[in-house]
């Protein structure tokens, strides 16, 4: 089996600036890879080129076989690639089950009104109750989102991204904003996902928080790829340690 | 026990014609009318998160549709209902899909135009619409030899009513009106969870719009006469009022709402006289800015 996604010399302008450059990497089936690199290293734009939020130039992007490339977000999602975001986005109006319940949007057979609709409704409010509780709110499961702190919010992202049965999902520096002991939780909620055999692809700036946890690492510099390997490799590779770090006591 | 409580409801508002006068068997039509059209507004603005302004002109489009096809036009009338939904239908696509691809206001400003132009056309439609009078002293056709009329009318307001409840309730508690609520909340996010946002709302538009237009088809034939005045502007920013009234998004809020609107002059009339209407602007006013989530978000407060 080929790679799951497969990212090749995609490249995204904004007028003069070259965002992205001819940039290339693989992610395999059940594996964690980071994307690191400084502010303005065009982290957030390959996370978007990916999620379909941004259409790229140039390049391929190939999910589980299928060119994904230019497709809008709500086509990526449905072939099975979830994400969360930076700046939580809950459903305002909607509790903590519900908005699970969105997630699993793609997961309805579309004709409301056969005779199998309603088991199908139980079915995922059952699957979103036990994502619900995999992420830690299951106290919280019928109160409304506006009670959920910071932390609790980017928890319920990820049910939420996990009910839509993703074989990958995208996470927007999932660390951003949360206290250690929230980001310990996180932490450990992705590396369960991944044991569950779900693809990861996280960027991150924050490399205490990144390099633990990812089983192999991708570092932008200015748009372009300057190291590829694990963690342990990238931390004392010299481009990087040059390009990101600044100096190497930093790790 | 749901089915019990649904056949209950219909029961009770189907037997009250019986024991009501003319006059008020005739307020009590309008009231059945208005919240059926107050529901459906409430799918697309409540949980959709929609603002439009058509949907008393699609009230308009089924009645008038109606009347012209089976008067002027000739047709039977289960091929002039079908022929004026399906007007509806095209009229709401033609509407939304080029609205809805748009950000922002856009679907207000393009529905607000299309009420006006509906009015317009009215009035310089000639023979076809009657003009300025409208058309008039015209009857329901027979169904299946019987002619219904006075409180057996009454009967099909009521299935009308029910019908648009029971479909609204069931889509609000599927897949599909959760998306609704999701594009209303957040259609980035939405279309992150795989919603088509476009379509999403082209379909609530489209749907709203057709009951709007079932509800005028079934208004026709209340008065027995359709002109211009009374598909005004206004009553388009009424329902609108009622919806945000009685509170946004909830199936009981657009109910109590469209209740208490519609009965406020009633009741306030003689009292107040023409100063009604100034009773009504501050009770949206005090809505919007008080009670942001309606009469039933005060409901839920005390009984919490």
């Amino acid at each position: 089996m080929g790679p799951l996604l497969q990212v090749s010399r995609v490249t995204k302008r904004f007028g003069g600036l070259t965002a992205v450059s001819k940039l290339a990497f693989e992610l395999r089936r059940g594996e964690i890879l980071g994307v690191i690199g400084p502010n303005g290293a065009g982290k957030s734009t390959t996370f978007n080129i990916i999620a379909g939020t941004y259409a790229a130039d140039e390049g391929e992007i190939r999910f589980d076989g299928e060119s994904i490339a230019g497709m809008p977000p709500h086509q990526i999602a449905r072939r099975g690639v979830m994400r969360t975001f930076q700046h939580n986005r809950p459903f305002e109006g909607m509790s903590v089950l519900e908005n699970v319940l969105v997630g699993a949007h793609t997961r309805f057979g579309r004709n409301l009104f056969s005779r199998s609709a309603a088991a199908e409704e139980r079915e995922q409010r059952a699957q979103a109750e036990r994502l619900v509780e995999f992420v830690g709110l299951g106290e919280l499961r019928t109160a409304n989102v506006d009670r959920l702190s910071f932390g609790q919010g980017r928890l319920l992202e990820i049910a939420r991204a996990l009910a839509g049965a993703p074989k990958l999902i995208l996470f927007d520096e999932p660390a951003a904003g949360l206290t250690r002991a929230e980001a310990e939780r996180i932490a450990t909620v992705i590396r369960g996902i991944a044991e569950r055999g779900i693809a990861v692809l996280l960027i991150e700036h924050d490399m205490h928080f990144l390099l633990p946890l990812a089983h192999r690492v991708v570092v932008l510099n200015f748009g372009a790829k300057i190291a590829e390997g694990t963690s342990d490799e990238v931390r004392s590779h010299p481009a990087v340690l040059d390009a990101y770090l600044g100096h190497a006591a930093a790790v | 026990m749901r089915v019990v409580a649904w056949v209950a409801a219909f029961v009770a508002l189907a037997a009250l014609p019986f024991f009501l006068g003319s006059y008020h068997n005739d307020v009590y039509r309008k009231l059945l009318l208005w919240v059926t059209l107050a529901l459906g507004y409430n799918f697309l603005f409540g949980i959709c998160g929609q603002v439009a302004f058509s949907h008393f002109a699609f009230y308009g489009i089924g009645a008038y549709g109606v009347v012209i096809l089976l008067f002027q036009v000739g047709l039977p009338l289960p091929i002039a209902i079908l022929l004026a939904l399906l007007i509806c239908v095209i009229l709401a696509l033609i509407v939304a899909i080029p609205a809805t691809r748009l950000e922002g206001f856009y679907l207000a400003l393009v529905t607000l135009a299309l009420a006006q132009l509906f009015i317009v056309l009215l009035n310089e439609g000639g023979t076809v619409t009657g003009g300025a009078g409208g058309i008039a002293n015209y009857r329901l056709p027979p169904i299946f030899g019987t002619r219904i009329s006075g409180p057996a009318y009454t009967l099909v307001i009521v299935a009308l009513l029910m019908l648009t409840l029971a479909l609204l309730w069931r889509l609000d508690r599927s897949w599909f009106g959760r998306a609704c609520r999701a594009v209303r909340d957040n259609p980035e996010a939405a279309a992150a969870m795989g919603v088509d946002v476009a379509r999403t709302k082209v379909i609530a538009f489209t749907l709203t719009s057709a009951l709007a237009g079932m509800a005028g088809m079934v208004y026709a034939f209340v008065d027995n006469t359709v002109n211009p005045p009374i598909f005004g502007l206004e009553n388009a920013f009424l329902i609108l009022f009622m919806v945000i009234v009685g509170g946004a998004g909830r199936h009981a809020g657009a109910i109590i709402g469209a209740v208490l609107l519609f009965l406020l002059p009633f009741w306030l009339s003689p009292v107040v006289g023409h100063h009604h209407q100034l009773i009504f602007g501050a009770l949206v006013v005090a809505a919007i800015l008080l009670w942001p989530k309606g009469l039933v978000g005060i409901w839920d407060r005390f009984s919490r």
